[in-house]
């Protein structure tokens, strides 16, 4: 114990009596785990982040179909499919018992929201779809206040609409009731009858989560009836109601597609599985090229500690010297070296989480959302554990230098 | 004063060593006892083997032919860490430069050897109180070796080497950093410790500072002769 002690004072006597060697080694240490921090708090920022935007897209279960043109074999034969219509729903909810749910939407090409003299338009304006009930399960809304879309609203193509809260923060005054007012959508007047919640996820002062509030929902049928005048649909999406057989039901509703489409594929049935796979691509590539950067900052605070333990046991010749001739065994002095690198190692692991922790804050409040880095005890675990043992096996070659070290050549040195 | 046991005995000890292509004999065929309580000067010029025979006895070298004895054990065998553990408990070390270490207080600079001790002294802190006491340093304690003047670190050197309570002090060339005045009060310091029956060996050049001590070896081209005792 008191041998320790003298150890540990001795050791601390010596940081402290080497000031700049020993900043310039913790510098080298605490580099090194910043930056591995730093690009284990990005990966993991991304993949978080990516994680959440495909729950908020309705998650893994979603399927959804879109029009896309025809290859070219079949570009003759074109016209002879309806295109993806109403119809379509209504066959994929009869014939594929394996999707849960059936979600027809028309977006409204040019939608113009319009109250008192206020407006919602524009390229960064609101989006309007004409759907049913399903896409508040499917992509995850909830109506806030109001009520959801009834069987008559959709059975007498009502003239009434759902909006998000930003809709209404553009379209009402504050203290206003939209429940009951009316808004006019591309000049036909729409009666409010559902509020949806208020999505947020703020990324300093944005909001990536505004998409959802500014949109609104009026039925399918009078989407397609007296707005667009068209049975097209902009998008058909379904659920598996089976995850495990998420495959299968992509595959009986292609079948029951082409049948409806006379057998010419000009839709394109897509799962966030896909989404999942090329994420898994994105997600290796992001992990190689991290640890590559990683590996290199290792590397170099390791070449640097291990630099500065050399260079430190040339000045020390002497002191080794004293140190022997005074009683040290070889492994006295190769703990003591060791035991100095350790140290400074544990106070440049401790610098450079304190350093990342900054960084993150400070990039936090300036990067884009989605690529924002966590401050995830992961990262921190591995950045510290990682750097510091690069510290210490850095610290170990000099260390059995020092070790081998003849007291009487040492002696002698000046 | 009545001399004590054999403490160390050289038995034909030779050292020799390549430098570059030749073989030197630093030493040959050394044979002398030492004994409890003895004061003895190590006289020779520069380059006569006078430090190898120091190194051999301080046990920072091996010998290359004969036997060394060791509180009458042979111990020429030791490897460099055993010597190492010999050292930090049976053999106290001064030296010409000094050699303390800078950034550590009078106080570390003296406890040090106890820290290479194998079974650390539970009254390391007294020891060291000790030591400092018997050189005159106490008020010094917590200065660095840098404040001090050089009879002080001279002290120092010579605390840190009675701390642990070596069975031999050796000193190479105590006083030769010193001036006339400051070098009579170590070799008074020297004599004062072996009248308190320490044993003492001082490496010296010099026959005036030789001339202080009961006993003298004097070494020439690697061979020791007795010089009788003053």
């Amino acid at each position: 114990m008191r041998r320790l002690f003298f150890g540990v004072v001795n050791g601390f006597a010596e940081i402290w009596g080497h000031k700049l060697r020993s900043l310039l080694t913790i510098s080298c240490v605490m580099l090194g785990v910043a930056s591995m921090v730093l690009t284990t708090g990005f990966m993991e920022g991304f993949f978080k982040g990516w994680e959440v935007s495909l729950q908020e897209q309705g998650g893994i279960e979603k399927i959804s179909t879109t029009a896309q043109g025809v290859k070219e074999r079949q570009a003759p034969l074109a016209a002879v499919s309806p295109g993806l219509t109403r119809a379509d729903a209504r066959a994929i909810a009869a014939l594929v018992p394996q999707a849960a749910l059936v979600s027809p939407e028309i977006e409204a090409t040019r939608p113009r929201l319009v109250r008192g003299g206020k407006s919602f338009e524009g390229r960064r304006g609101a989006r309007v779809l004409g759907v049913t009930n399903a896409i508040l399960e499917i992509n995850r809304y909830e109506v806030a206040s109001g009520r959801a879309f009834s069987d008559l609203d959709l059975h007498d193509d009502a003239e009434v609409i759902i909006i998000g809260s930003k809709i209404r923060d553009r379209l009402f005054a504050l203290g206003e009731e939209p429940l009951g007012a009316f808004i006019d959508f591309n000049d036909r007047p729409f009666r409010v009858i559902g509020l949806l919640q208020h999505y947020e996820r703020l990324w300093g002062t944005y909001n990536t989560l505004d998409w959802k509030n500014e949109i609104a929902f009026v039925p399918v049928t009078t989407m397609a009836t007296k707005v667009q005048r068209s049975d097209r649909l902009s998008y058909l999406n379904f659920k598996a109601a089976d995850i495990t057989r998420l495959r299968e039901t992509v595959d009986a509703a292609s079948n029951v597609l082409a049948q409806q489409h006379r057998g010419i594929i000009d839709f394109n049935v897509r799962t966030n599985e896909e989404q999942l796979a090329s994420f898994a691509s994105t997600k290796a590539s992001f992990v190689i090229g991290g640890s590559a950067i990683a590996g290199v900052s290792l590397l170099v605070s390791g070449i640097g500690i291990m630099n500065l333990m050399l260079a430190s046991i040339n000045e020390r010749v002497r002191e080794i010297g004293i140190r022997k001739a005074v009683g040290a065994t070889p492994f006295n002095i190769f703990s003591q070296f060791v035991a100095e690198a350790v140290t400074l190692s544990l106070l440049g692991g401790a610098a450079g989480v304190a350093v990342a922790v900054a960084l993150i804050k400070v990039l936090s409040a300036t990067l884009p959302p989605g690529s924002t880095p966590l401050l995830s005890p992961s990262a921190f675990v591995v950045g510290f554990i990682f750097s510091v043992s690069a510290g210490v096996l850095a610290g170990i070659y000099p260390a059995i230098q020092a070790a081998k070290l003849d007291p009487i050549e040492a002696l002698r040195y000046e | 004063m009545p001399l004590g046991f054999e403490v160390l005995r050289l038995d034909r000890v030779g050292k020799r060593y390549p430098m570059g292509d030749v073989i030197v004999d630093a030493l040959v065929d050394a044979s002398f006892t030492l004994s409890e309580g003895e004061a003895v000067a190590i006289l020779g010029p520069s380059g006569s083997g006078k430090s190898t025979l120091m190194h051999l006895l301080g046990f920072l070298d091996s010998p290359s032919s004969g036997e060394i004895f060791f509180e009458n054990r042979p111990v020429a065998s030791l490897n460099e860490s055993q010597r190492a553990r010999v050292r930090a408990e049976k053999i106290g070390f001064v030296f010409q430069a000094f050699n303390l270490l800078p950034r550590l207080s009078v106080r570390a600079n003296v406890a040090l050897p106890l820290a290479y001790h194998g079974s650390p002294p539970d009254d390391a802190e007294d020891r060291v109180d000790r030591a400092l006491d018997l050189v005159g340093m106490t008020n010094r304690a917590h200065h660095k070796p840098g404040e001090l003047s050089g009879g002080q670190r001279q002290r120092v050197a010579i605390a840190r080497a009675l701390v642990n309570e070596p069975r031999i002090l050796l000193a190479d060339e105590p006083t030769g950093n010193l001036d006339t005045k400051t070098a009579a009060a170590i070799l008074d310091l020297f004599k004062e410790l072996n009248r308190l029956g320490r044993t003492i060996v001082v490496v010296t050049h010099s026959p005036e500072i030789a001339a202080h001590f009961r006993r003298q070896l004097h070494v020439r081209d690697g061979l020791v002769t007795e010089g009788g005792f003053a």
